[in-house]
């Protein structure tokens, strides 16, 4: 495997060598225009799509990046003199500034996501076209900057203009492989798919966004910059236009958006296509073909061709075993005693409130949880459970009252910071990442969450973990290709990955049968086990009678009565709040 | 304007019997041309945004190689026209144009229309170092290639010429504005004559009450309408594109609110003279299907050829106008140029054009002034029953045609 990446890379930089040189072999400048434009939308496209596609944040705004820069760059070099050269990091360097200046406000807010997003940068386009068409950045007149010199890197200023071209295209595909492969491709992927999820289980969403803006928006610049002097002339209406950001999405997508080689594989098949009817004769009749062949295909390939060619790479070599899991039978694990009394406190719950509008959720929670214990926390539906573990989780801010973890107050904390202490979940209804596979659902937990310093690391830890929540066999396999009982076991796995100092269950057991259950019991037995607190939200009483050290009662978002198990089940309180007042008495 | 009438020299005059002899019908008694074509090639913007008058151009052209391979051709040889598409986008210009000369190597090349590809194409031509006609370059400062021949002729300094021509125009009425209002798409070239039209204004001692700029494909004319009308001006200058005059007349209309001389730089003219808003309007052009146009060498049998084959293509507007005139204007002068230079090296041919001049659609004209641009001869027609009439200069108004004032 490890010959193969590196034959792979041998060929690939063998193949970036041949065409950097390819202006010295004397070929037509038709063709280093032709290749620069082609760089010139690979580039565009996958910097478009390291955070719309990895991150899902669709934008229609990357022509206010890439306008932004080619003003840059046409003002100081025609207006100031400055030398190309330097002016194209400089463009990066705005167009950046920019991204970040708009998304420090608009990532701050949960509401802006989806179609909301994709509006306001389309918004966000016409004002920066307003503000350069009413400034004297352009005024209205168009900068011109045919005269403006291009070094000469070789000898024709085609050629010359191709290797910029041809640099800024390497490096946005190394700079977009690298994501796809680094912590920060792995948190974006899970932005993509659950961004709340994502943050309780440690990824820095507010920072991975801003990180990919910026880069998305400084490569836009930047590519900007080399185009400024290739066109010659700018006008606002060329530049803001909707050719730029209705282009990159139709290569993106077309290639596949969520994969780092996906929208240089569309860029190649749209800008080659823009060459393949030019004659007169042909120009509405080629269009038409064009579009009706990207359309086609499109439908025919709704993930994009990169996406396309794994699943059937995936296919072929057989890599999902179809066969049922085999669940691997956990060993009983004997009954440990409860921490006592005077055993540290995990978790310090005081007063805890939450108000959703008008609706008081939770009403002044006061709770500890003792190291080590299992605590059960039940109550009929509504009565402020689930709330109480976003609290905790910091999925929600508290209304009022504090949280703490060991001496540490997290009740104001981000949730990744909260799962960054030692915090992780599972949810009722099981929400795993659903375009990673089981495998790196489970390894970027053990990366955010938990201690894993590399990526590598992470996956054989998850490995361990699948294995251990019986899932060995479905590594590869994505979420959607598991049933129910896999799914919830899937959660289990990911939220030990973490390594957690505290584990909040949200009702793991439902929807599982009998011999599922016990052994999802041996299994929490098993993590209580290795130290860990653990707080059981269960609607299954003999579940919670079996492993609760003790249980909390929530009714109507207070806390009605907490003790040993068996206790608490006869408290007629207890009995009147699940089962009326007559089977109290 | 002043240059009008002036005498022409005797190598102008040569040029212009170059020019009689190619506007002379179509088969003239002449072999037909034989031997290897000579491959002119060029860019329309026949898909995109520009796509709109794409049809008019590329008419015009077919027409234009048409006639000159029922002439002589070039040299002797048939004329092959290779047009490729632009997409209306500059960087596919910039590339088709090198595909023209470094893949397809053509002999000659033609200039695509609209000022952004003119420009990309242009430093293309210049670092081959190719002759380079075009005619819809609004900011001739912009064309400052050596090779560079404008078929049009705006004139050097259109910001300064056009504006004496149109208030020069509105003067010589009963009722010359003493306020003007001047309203401008952002658009470079129509910004560009806006801004000088606002400093002959106050040059001439008009009271300039409104100077206001929209941006280019605005559709909302609502405010800007409640603002002209508010300020009332006698002359309402235009620096429109398009339907954008349509759309502020429309505008106007709604406020009841009839603008007194109105002048509008480049409407789209079918729309503008059918539309009874447009009643009167004043408009730029440098020529119209009607006398003393029609009594140039030629000039009727390519408005008749041009009519015909538009409404075989159903365009919007089957008359000859600017745009139209524009493309056979750069055909003419290749053909006078290769023809009168007997080469086809395009620094010979430039030079011979420089030197000799071309007598064109558009009559004589020179390319030895500031940017090869010669005598501006930019006209100002008014939509009189749905058609349009040139009105100014006089000498160039239809017969028994004049201004008519609000």
């Amino acid at each position: 495997m490890r010959a193969q990446t590196g034959l792979a890379g041998a060929v690939a930089a063998a193949g970036a060598l041949g065409l950097a040189l390819l202006p010295m072999a004397g070929m037509p400048a038709f063709y280093d225009s032709f290749l620069y434009l082609v760089f010139f939308w690979i580039s565009l496209a996958t910097s478009w799509a390291i955070l719309s596609g990895f991150a899902g944040y669709f934008s229609f705004g990357h022509a206010a990046f890439f306008g932004a820069g080619m003003y840059t760059t046409a003002n100081l070099a025609a207006k100031h003199d400055v030398p190309l050269l330097a002016t194209i990091p400089l463009a990066g360097l705005v167009a950046a500034a920019l991204g970040v200046g708009i998304g420090a406000v608009v990532f701050r807010l949960k509401r802006l996501r989806g179609e909301l997003f994709a509006l306001l940068t389309l918004a966000v386009t016409f004002i920066v076209a307003t503000v350069i068409l009413n400034t004297p950045i352009d005024g209205g007149s168009g900068v011109f900057l045919s005269n403006v010199p291009v070094p000469k890197i070789v000898a024709s200023q085609s050629g010359s203009i191709y290797v910029l071209g041809f640099v800024l295209c390497a490096a946005t595909m190394v700079i977009a492989w690298w994501v796809a492969h680094s912590r920060l491709g792995m948190g974006l992927a899970a932005i993509h798919d659950d961004e709340d999820v994502a943050e309780t289980k440690g990824v820095p969403t507010f920072r991975y966004k801003l990180a990919a803006l910026a880069l998305s928006a400084g490569i836009a610049g930047a590519v900007g910059g080399v185009h400024a002097v290739y066109v010659g002339f700018l006008t606002v209406g060329d530049t803001f236009g909707i050719a730029v950001p209705l282009y990159v999405v139709l290569m993106s997508v077309l290639g596949g958006a969520r994969h780092w080689l996906g929208p240089a594989i569309g860029a190649i098949a749209i800008g080659t296509s823009l060459y393949a009817f030019t004659g007169g004769d042909m120009a509405m009749i080629g269009r038409a073909i064009v579009a009706f062949v990207l359309i086609v295909a499109i439908l025919v390939l709704p993930d994009g061709v990169v996406p396309a060619v794994q699943a059937w790479l995936k296919r072929r070599r057989g890599a999902i075993s179809t066969a049922p899991v085999v669940v691997a039978a956990v060993p009983p694990v004997p009954r440990m005693a409860a921490p006592d009394e005077n055993a540290p406190v995990a978790l310090t719950i005081r007063d805890v409130a939450k108000s959703f509008g008008g609706l008081q959720a939770l009403r002044g929670v006061t709770l500890d949880v003792r190291k080590g214990e299992i605590l059960g926390l039940v109550g009929p539906n509504g009565s402020g459970k689930t709330t109480l573990i976003n609290m905790i989780t910091g999925h929600f801010p508290l209304t009022s009252g504090t949280i703490a973890l060991g001496d540490a107050a997290i009740g104001a904390l981000p949730a990744h910071r909260i799962a960054r202490l030692g915090v992780a979940r599972t949810y009722q209804i099981p929400r795993p990442f659903a375009h990673l596979s089981a495998l790196d659902n489970v390894a970027l937990s053990a990366v955010f969450g938990g201690a894993a310093t590399s990526i590598a690391a992470a996956r054989a830890d998850a490995g361990c973990w699948l294995s251990f929540a019986g899932l060995g066999g479905k590594a590869a396999a994505l979420p959607a290709e598991l049933n129910l009982h896999e799914r919830k076991f899937l959660e289990f796995a990911r939220a030990l990955a973490a390594k957690p100092k505290l584990l909040l269950l949200d009702e793991v057991l439902s929807g599982l049968n009998p011999s599922e259950i016990d052994r999802a019991i041996e299994l929490i037995r098993g993590i209580r086990a290795e130290g860990t607190t653990i707080v059981f939200v269960e609607h299954l009483m003999r579940a919670v009678v079996e492993l609760s050290d003790r249980v909390a009662v929530l009714n109507e978002g207070t806390l009605l009565a907490l003790g040993a198990p068996r206790e608490i089940m006869r408290d007629p309180r207890v009995v009147s709040v699940y089962l009326g007042k007559d089977h109290a008495a | 304007m002043g240059n009008f009438g002036r005498d022409a020299s005797r190598r102008h005059v040569l040029g212009g019997l170059a020019g009689m002899a190619a506007f002379g019908t179509a088969s003239g008694g002449r072999a037909a041309p034989s031997g290897q074509p000579v491959r002119v090639g060029g860019t329309l913007s026949l898909t995109g945004p520009l796509a709109q008058t794409a049809g008019i151009h590329k008419i015009a052209a077919e027409i234009s190689v048409e006639e000159i391979n029922a002439r002589d051709g070039f040299l002797g040889r048939p004329v092959e026209w290779i047009l490729l598409d632009d997409q209306s986008k500059p960087e596919v210009c910039r590339s088709l144009y090198e595909k023209l000369i470094t893949v397809d190597k053509v002999d000659l090349i033609m200039g695509p229309y609209a000022t952004s590809p003119i420009l990309a194409a242009m430093g293309v031509a210049q670092r081959y170092g190719k002759l380079f006609i075009q005619n819809s370059m609004g900011i001739p400062r912009l064309a400052n290639y050596e090779l560079q021949i404008p078929a049009t002729p705006f004139g050097s300094e259109p910001n300064k010429s056009y504006p004496k021509v149109v208030f020069d125009a509105v003067a010589g009425t009963k009722n010359p504005p003493k306020t003007v209002a001047i309203l401008t798409s952002k658009f470079p070239s129509a910004q560009f004559m806006a801004e000088g039209t606002r400093d002959v204004a106050k040059e001439r001692g008009l009271n300039v009450l409104m100077y206001l700029e929209y941006e280019f494909g605005a559709r909302d004319f609502g405010a800007i309408a409640a603002r002209v009308k508010d300020a009332n001006p006698d002359f309402l200058w235009v620096g429109s594109l398009g339907l954008e005059s349509n759309m502020l007349l429309e505008a106007l209309k709604k406020l009841d609110y009839v603008p007194k001389h109105h002048f509008h730089l480049y409407p789209a003219p079918g729309p503008l003279a059918m539309s009874p808003d447009g009643k009167n309007a004043l408009a730029s052009t440098f020529l119209e299907p009607d006398e003393p146009f029609l009594s140039r060498p030629g000039v009727k049998r390519l408005a008749d050829l041009y009519k015909d084959r538009a409404t075989r293509m159903n365009l919007p507007y089957k008359e000859l106008d600017a745009q139209a005139a524009g493309m056979f204007s750069q055909w003419q002068i290749l053909e006078q140029g290769v023809n009168g230079s007997k080469s086809l090296d395009d620094r010979t041919i430039a030079t011979w054009l420089k030197k000799n001049g071309a007598t064109t659609i558009y009559n004589k004209m020179r390319f030895d002034g500031p940017f090869n641009h010669g005598d501006p001869a930019q006209l100002v027609k008014q939509n009189q029953g749905n058609n349009w009439k040139v009105v100014w200069p006089k000498e160039f108004a239809a017969p028994g045609v004049s201004l008519v004032s609000p």
